[in-house]
């Protein structure tokens, strides 16, 4: 099963960022290829989202069904296509970044200049993992969280593992950009005032 | 001079324009024998309509026939082109393909690094009737190629939808054809995606790229569409204005241009005009909007033609909410030829054999000179319960749900043709009689099955007939099919045989070149058969090549 994992971080509190999580309404269109969605629930949604199989770009409705509204840390759900054979989930994660030992990994990492980046980029495409902390968000602190994202799609029918193969390369890029303009979003709209 | 510049961004010897077999085929054979070139490409990507294709090359007596035994000659395949030709080939341009076909598929598999194989059971489109057709080996395509070879170019490459990526042809047909899909091997396809072997056209032009651009280091420049070709007082050409980013880029070329842009596929008045088709839609993207028909007539070139009759044009259907770069995408429809379907007009009546589109293609323009319309160009792809339990409707599998707006479904055939407007008594007719000889595997009206190359593609061998089953199980689907068009044009610019573009005063223009698509099917004449337009494509590009690069700068 396609999977991605990809974290950032920014110099918010994490309660801000549960809260706009938490109302899909707000970053929905940060989705690559959204068009639409439809809350049904607290728990149910429907969306409607363009995606990339090899070639082809197909419009692709999936049912998503939140397992657990895990405030202010979690929330897990589950999709399952509705015109297409295929099911997944994944879930945001929200934690308070303090581990400067952590946080100051990255910049060190670009110091140590080829070899560590060759490093970096064999871990993204073996392990579809990736993280965004060497932004000008980054660097521990007060009120510094980091939000985390990982999306799984199995695709299934006899075609799943030719479409399985055909995704694969577009999962990073999705969770990346979507964790990414939620938190430069963030960040925006709590930027001090100039 | 027309247009010429002050000053030239780039000067070199020869340009190609366009990125598709026959640009890069004469470019590598004009670098080969010491010119410099330059390609010059108007989409994002390098391959052109070859690499979005199926990658056949169709060559009689090819010398990996050879190698497996197959037994053909030259005279046969000079036969069977005849045959094709119907008369209306020039026999001299014909004479010349079949002369140079061999020496050309040969030196870019020797020199450029074309790993060619024959595709075994794949019959000739007219064996065994025609004189000279064979039963297998004249379809050449490549060994799989590993993409992650181009480098930088893997990524600017073109894929294609139109092919399973990553199978091989004698593959897809052991693992039961385009029909019987839900046996194929997909977990092998999954890991040669993932290692990005290619195969088909992709693969075949993965191959060519990396022969010019990386191999010869043949300058690529890529969304840079050619808006002019410049000449000096005499007519000749020097040169082409192009434009790239936004702006007018000259580039000079001493020896020759050679024009190899495709077709028009994509420019609608020209369809009116030269196919004689109200409307139709392209598989392929939005490049071949006939730009060779534009520049070339610009300098005087003549155009020439081929019977539009029976040409490679096709019906197809876009699935709502599929789409390639943006636009929709129309596929061409093979699924009326499978057992359980068939295709009606608006009168409610089957018109053809609809496995073999060779047959069915002068029929898309019928006339009807009473009621002054053309009958067939707006037809419905009919199918019924069995079909969608078995075979799949473009990427849609047996069984899935078909995305809303794709197909008008009915419980009964009666209520399906009220729904379509379409004479219900007439529809039930043609329906029962299609019935009465399927369950027999026989087609007395049109000859469905009567044809090994269309069994091979898209036969499923559980029936006594492969391509016959009836539609007698609830629901009715229809979809409605319209003509496509896949690159592969009536006219084009005339030419002479060192590929020269020839003036409408029946002189050479100094300095053009015409292959490939855009150059007017003089030798094939008035039919068609998969992959001979790879093989001329390759074929002329090398003679134009080699003729631009003896020129005198």
């Amino acid at each position: 099963m396609p999977e991605a994992e990809y974290s950032t971080t920014a110099r918010l509190p994490v309660q801000v960022i549960w809260d706009y999580v938490r109302e899909m309404d707000n970053w929905a269109p940060f989705l690559r290829g959204y068009q639409s969605h439809e809350k049904q629930s607290d728990t149910e949604s429907v969306w409607v989202l363009k995606g990339d199989v090899g070639m082809v770009t197909r419009t692709v409705k999936f049912r998503v069904h939140v397992d657990e509204w895990g405030e202010p840390e979690r929330v897990r759900f589950t999709l399952k296509g509705v015109n297409e054979p295929m099911e997944g989930g994944g879930e945001f994660r929200l934690a308070p970044y303090e581990d400067a030992s952590a946080a100051a990994a990255a910049p060190a990492l670009a110091k140590l200049g080829l070899f560590a980046r060759m490093l970096r980029w064999l871990y993204r495409l073996f392990a579809g993992r990736t993280e965004r902390a060497e932004g000008a968000n980054a660097g521990p602190g007060a009120g510094l969280s980091r939000l985390g994202f990982t999306l799984r799609i199995k695709p299934g029918g006899p075609m799943g593992p030719m479409v399985d193969a055909l995704m694969k390369p577009l999962m990073l890029p999705v969770a990346e950009e979507l964790a990414d303009r939620i938190m430069a979003e963030l960040e925006k709209r709590n930027a001090p005032p100039s | 001079m027309a247009g010429a510049p002050a000053r030239w961004d780039l000067e070199t010897d020869v340009v190609s324009i366009g990125s598709g077999l026959g640009g890069l085929s004469a470019a590598i054979a004009a670098h080969d024998l010491g010119a410099t070139c330059v390609v010059l490409e108007k989409a994002g990507k390098l391959g052109g309509l070859s690499g979005f294709g199926g990658g056949e090359v169709f060559v009689p007596a090819n010398h990996k026939m050879k190698e497996l035994g197959l037994a053909d000659t030259l005279d046969e395949g000079r036969r069977y082109y005849e045959f094709i030709a119907a008369g209306y080939a020039s026999a001299k341009h014909q004479k010349k393909l079949l002369d140079t076909m061999h020496e050309a598929i040969r030196y870019v598999g020797e020199k450029a690094g074309l790993r060619w194989k024959a595709c075994q059971g794949l019959p000739d489109y007219y064996y065994p009737n025609a004189p000279g057709s064979k039963a297998s080996g004249r379809y050449l395509s490549v060994e799989l190629f590993d993409a992650k070879t181009l480098g930088e170019w893997q990524a600017k490459t073109w894929l294609t939808p139109i092919m399973p990526p990553g199978a091989l042809h004698e593959e897809m047909y052991a693992w039961g054809g385009l029909a019987k899909v839900t046996t194929w091997d997909y977990e092998l396809l999954g890991k040669r995606i993932a290692e990005d072997l290619r195969s088909f056209g992709p693969g075949m032009m993965a191959a060519f790229v990396k022969a010019a651009v990386i191999d010869r280091k043949i300058p690529a420049y890529l969304e840079t569409p050619v808006r002019a070709l410049v000449a000096d007082a005499n007519g000749a050409v020097i040169g082409v204005r192009a434009e790239r980013s936004g702006k007018d880029f000259y580039v000079r070329a001493r020896k020759g241009v050679i024009l190899a842009v495709g077709g028009y596929d994509h420019n609608k008045s020209m369809a009116r005009m030269f196919e004689e088709m109200p409307d139709w839609n392209a598989v392929f993207p939005a490049y071949l909007d006939g730009d060779h028909m534009v520049m070339g007539p610009e300098l005087g070139a003549a155009i020439a033609s081929v019977p539009p009759t029976n040409l490679a044009l096709f019906y197809g259907y876009s699935i709502p909410g599929e789409e390639v770069e943006g636009r929709a995408f129309w596929r061409s429809s093979w699924e009326g030829g499978v057992p359980h379907a068939i295709w009606v007009n608006k009168a409610g009546e089957r018109f053809c054999d609809e496995s073999f589109y060779k047959e069915y293609q002068p029929k898309i323009r019928h006339w009807d000179g009473k009621k002054q319309e053309q009958p067939n160009t707006d037809i419905y792809l009919i199918f019924d319960g069995n079909y969608r339990e078995r075979y799949p409707l473009g990427s849609f599998m047996p069984g899935q749900e078909l995305p809303e707006g794709m197909a008008v479904v009915a419980n009964t055939p009666r209520e399906l043709a009220q729904r379509l407007e379409i004479d219900p008594d007439r529809f039930e007719g043609t329906l029962a009689r299609f019935n009465a000889n399927a369950e027999k595997g026989e087609d007395p009206d049109f000859g469905r099955g009567s044809m090994p190359w269309a069994i091979r593609l898209v036969g499923d061998m559980d029936y006594k007939n492969p391509l016959l089953g009836p539609l007698n199980k609830p629901p009715y689907h229809a979809v409605r099919l319209r003509p496509v068009s896949v690159g592969i044009n009536s006219h084009g610019l005339a030419w002479n045989l060192d590929a020269q573009v020839m003036h409408v005063r029946g002189r050479p223009i100094e300095g053009l070149y015409t292959v490939g698509n855009s150059a007017a099917l003089l030798d094939l004449g008035g039919g068609y058969q998969s992959g001979t337009s790879n093989s001329r494509a390759i074929t002329w590009g090398y003679v134009a090549g080699r003729h631009a690069a003896a020129r005198k700068s």
